[in-house]
């Protein structure tokens, strides 16, 4: 009989655990009230009932769902954006959406699906965006043409489909994105281009599919935003087949786990054919690199060769006189020089970005480039004792460089007075050899924003940041400063128009009174992760309405009176500090409580001490610092029976003193 | 009698963990005389296919592997972060970019949440020789948005 009693407690128990991890899981996660909800992940058969009427972005992604239809999505008549991934729907019945007008966007991924009825998809005024990839589609004709006319764009890569060809009826007039990814076409022809016709400035993605071939004129006097045959095994089949076509941008690009043969030069003769602005070639190799490989690029604008395996670019290149924009990231240069740059004279943007072998920056290598705004040259292993002013001589209109990430650089006064556009340095993680009282960034008059952090700067150098007439952003993380200190003297004093200073993780331990008197204009200042304590805010008393970031600190108790510098800002960080709940931090908490609107990382910001309290939120401390009427009384009858027993011994006192007299 | 509840006590916990998502199955990503590599999905949201063609301690550089998972994110961006621990402590941490905007290394870079994934092929890496001993290995793919794709805690012991 026992047994049978434990068995069925057990069993309740089992039922009961279970029922609350159900329920639980019917919780859907409020992203935007009354507006947008994520349900994904959950199990769910249905629409849970406590999801509001009113939900317009719908997150029901991995349920379970294998018939959809006219009542399943029936109440949520204001639906904008419904994702659908994964819910294992086989069928979709008539009239699924038929009162879902405000429908914009249905993502049906990696559902089995069997069937779409031909009135499925009726309902919505402007179904823009149809999601139907890894749906095992193997036929165009599966998808329901009735009100696809609004349609920009439809998603069918992972599918199993062998021709590109819509069907007649198949609006296309206002789609832009076409996406056919890793399906199975081998072929384009003319007639599978026809019903694209009426579409302008589409993107067409055929990434994936080995194309063997393209009907000559296929794509004959069609104008495209961008085409994409990443993968494909036969360049010169492609761009044969692509004459007389028009496209903002080709990605030919290839990947790791894609077996290519080696890119000849004529493989290039089908682009002297059409007109492209932007060219991808990302890892091919090419066998017989020569100024003839570039005979038909002469109209390019942006060429990609990112890890092409280039040693060097040949030189005396003819007619690359239109190219803005060259990448050649990842590739294995020994010298800068080695790219001949000579041959690109127009070019505005040059990246030489994670270069493999260490890249030697010569001298004048880019003198030609006389146009050049944006220089990318980070992860480079680019080493340097003195630089920059024969490495980058001439760059007379050069307005971002990015050296991050490189070996150790040494500056000197002036290291970048060849680029005096310079509008934005950036050398993070760079170790920089600069010698006091070098100022190297002296004639910057328009650099607004520089990345010094993790330079390993010497901070002592008052000069260091002299000249930056305009410095609005410093980023100054990870420098560290002697004694953990910054003083009243100190290197920020030349950039009194910065509006944004990162001085987090410099491990400071504290700030001098008049350290930032300087800085009048400072809108953001970040000190977190240092080791300050409440004493280094009167540092910042010059400062009003700023964002503060004192997270990750010291912060134990802060001082009363300094509390109205804290209230002068606009958003505090103190998140992260050991931060004191006893009654020697009454006023702090009492402030922090009266501006929880102004506090930033609220959740985060809990006591370390006392002992009862740690981990509580300061927004939840109750502390009862001040005397209660109780306590008072007390204290007032303390004192009477203390009088009383005085008067009493003295009395007795008085009497065993004088009793023989 | 005590016993019998102790049994359905123990049969009720079992089904609750299989029910309400308990550890996944510990798998053999490889094994041969001298090396073998176990893997166990930290996801607790699925479990995910993977194995290497070539098993030594001597591994050889450009290893074919394959490996089947649902993407439950986008993967515009993917990253590897890898670390090694040997008897508890921490001997390295690799984090390694696979699919990058200006540089999509692989063929599934850019897929979509719920696509299905089987990739098998190269994996570009060195070759490099396994000491002998038992390894940890905490690996993660996490994606643009830092948001986990897959997890696996792994072993590998060469003997």
């Amino acid at each position: 009989m026992a047994s049978h009693v434990s068995c069925f407690l057990l069993a309740l128990l089992f039922f009961a655990s279970c029922s609350i991890i159900t329920s639980l899981n019917q919780m859907c996660t409020e992203k935007e009230a009354n507006m947008t909800y994520n349900c994904e992940n959950l199990g769910l058969r249905e629409i849970p009932d406590n999801l509001p009427n009113t939900t317009e972005f719908l997150e029901f992604g991995f349920n379970f769902l294998p018939t959809i239809q006219n009542a399943t999505f029936i109440r949520l008549i204001d639906l904008v954006f419904l994702d659908l991934t994964r819910c294992q729907i086989n069928w979709i019945h008539e009239d699924t959406f038929q009162r879902h007008h405000q429908l914009n966007t249905l993502v049906l991924t990696g559902n089995p699906l069997i069937f779409m009825a031909e009135t499925s998809l009726n309902g919505p005024m402007s179904l823009k965006h149809l999601f139907l990839t890894q749906t095992g589609i193997t036929n165009l004709e599966f998808i329901p043409v009735h009100n696809l006319e609004n349609l920009e764009s439809l998603h069918l890569g992972g599918n199993h489909l062998s021709s590109i060809k819509f069907p007649e009826n198949f609006p296309t007039q206002n789609l832009k994105v076409l996406d056919f990814q890793n399906n199975a076409i081998h072929y384009i022809s003319s007639e599978d281009m026809g019903p694209l016709k009426q579409a302008t400035n589409l993107s067409l993605n055929f990434n994936g599919n080995d194309i063997k071939g393209i009907e000559p004129g296929a794509f004959h006097s069609k104008n495209f935003q961008s085409l994409k045959f990443g993968g494909s095994l036969n360049l010169s089949v492609i761009l044969t087949g692509l004459q007389n076509s028009t496209a903002q941008s080709l990605w030919l690009g290839t990947f790791e786990d894609i077996i290519n043969e080696d890119i000849t030069s004529a493989m290039f003769e089908g682009l002297c054919d059409m007109s492209v602005e932007s060219i991808n070639l990302q890892k091919h190799h090419f066998s017989d690199f020569s100024p003839a490989t570039f005979r038909c690029f002469n109209r390019l604008q942006e060429l990609d060769l990112t890890q092409t395996h280039l040693k060097k670019l040949p030189s005396g290149i003819k007619g690359m006189n239109s190219l803005k924009k060259l990448v050649l990231n990842v590739n294995d240069f020994d010298e800068l020089c080695q790219i001949s740059a000579a041959s690109f004279p127009s070019l505005t943007d040059l990246y030489i970005k994670g270069n493999s072998k260490k890249l030697d920056l010569g001298v004048s290598c880019l003198e030609k480039l006389e146009d050049l705004q944006k220089l990318d040259l980070s992860h480079s292993n680019i080493e340097a004792s003195d630089c920059c002013h024969l490495q980058l001589k001439n760059l007379l209109h050069l307005q971002y460089l990015n050296l991050s990430y490189n070996e150790p650089v040494g500056l000197q006064s002036k290291a970048f007075k060849e680029c005096p556009r310079l509008e934005v340095l950036d050398l993070a993680f760079t170790h920089l050899h600069v010698n006091a009282p070098q100022s190297p960034f002296q004639n910057l008059d328009h650099l607004h924003v520089l990345n010094l952090s993790h330079c390993l700067l010497d901070t002592s150098n008052q000069h260091l940041l002299a000249g930056l007439r305009d410095l609005r952003h410093l980023n100054f993380q990870g420098n560290r400063f002697p004694d953990g200190s910054i003083p009243n003297t100190n290197l920020l004093q030349t950039v009194g128009t910065l509006e944004i200073l990162i001085l987090s993780f410099c491990d400071l331990l504290s700030i001098d009174q008049q350290a930032f008197q300087s800085l009048q204009k400072i809108s953001h200042l970040d000190l977190s992760h240092n080791s300050l304590t409440g004493m280094s805010i009167e540092a910042l008393s010059p400062l009003k309405g700023i964002y503060l970031n004192l997270g990750a600190n010291s912060l134990s108790i802060v001082p009363s009176h300094l509390l109205h510098i804290l209230s002068q800002q606009t958003t505090i960080n103190l998140s992260h500090n050991p931060l004191d709940c006893t009654c020697l931090n009454i006023h702090f908490i009492t402030w922090y409580k009266e501006n929880l609107q102004k506090l930033e990382g609220s959740e985060e910001t809990v006591c370390a001490n006392p002992p009862s309290l740690r981990g509580t939120k300061l927004s939840d401390v109750e502390l009862s610092c001040a005397i209660t009427p109780t306590g008072i009384f007390f204290l007032v009858m303390f004192l009477f029976l203390f009088i009383f027993l005085l008067t009493c011994s003295i009395k007795i006192l008085l009497r065993k003193r004088y009793h023989h007299i | 009698m005590g016993a019998l509840a102790a049994a359905l006590l123990l049969c009720a916990l079992a089904s609750l963990g299989r029910v309400c998502g308990a550890a996944w199955p510990t798998h053999t990503a490889c094994r041969s005389g001298d090396l073998e590599m176990r893997y166990q999905s930290c996801d607790p949201l699925q479990d995910f296919g993977f194995s290497i063609d070539q098993c030594s301690r001597q591994l050889k550089s450009n290893l074919n592997i394959r490996f089947g998972i649902i993407l439950r994110e986008d993967i515009r961006e993917l990253f590897l972060e890898l670390g090694l621990l040997s008897k508890g402590e921490s001997i390295m941490h690799i984090s390694y970019p696979i699919c990058e905007e200006d540089l999509p290394k692989f063929s599934f870079c850019g897929r979509k949440k719920g696509e299905q994934i089987y990739f098998s092929g190269p994996v570009n890496n060195p070759s490099f020789e396994i000491p002998k001993g038992e390894y940890q290995v905490l690996l993660q793919l996490r994606n643009q948005a830092w948001a986990l794709v897959a997890c696996a805690n792994a072993t590998v012991v060469g003997l």
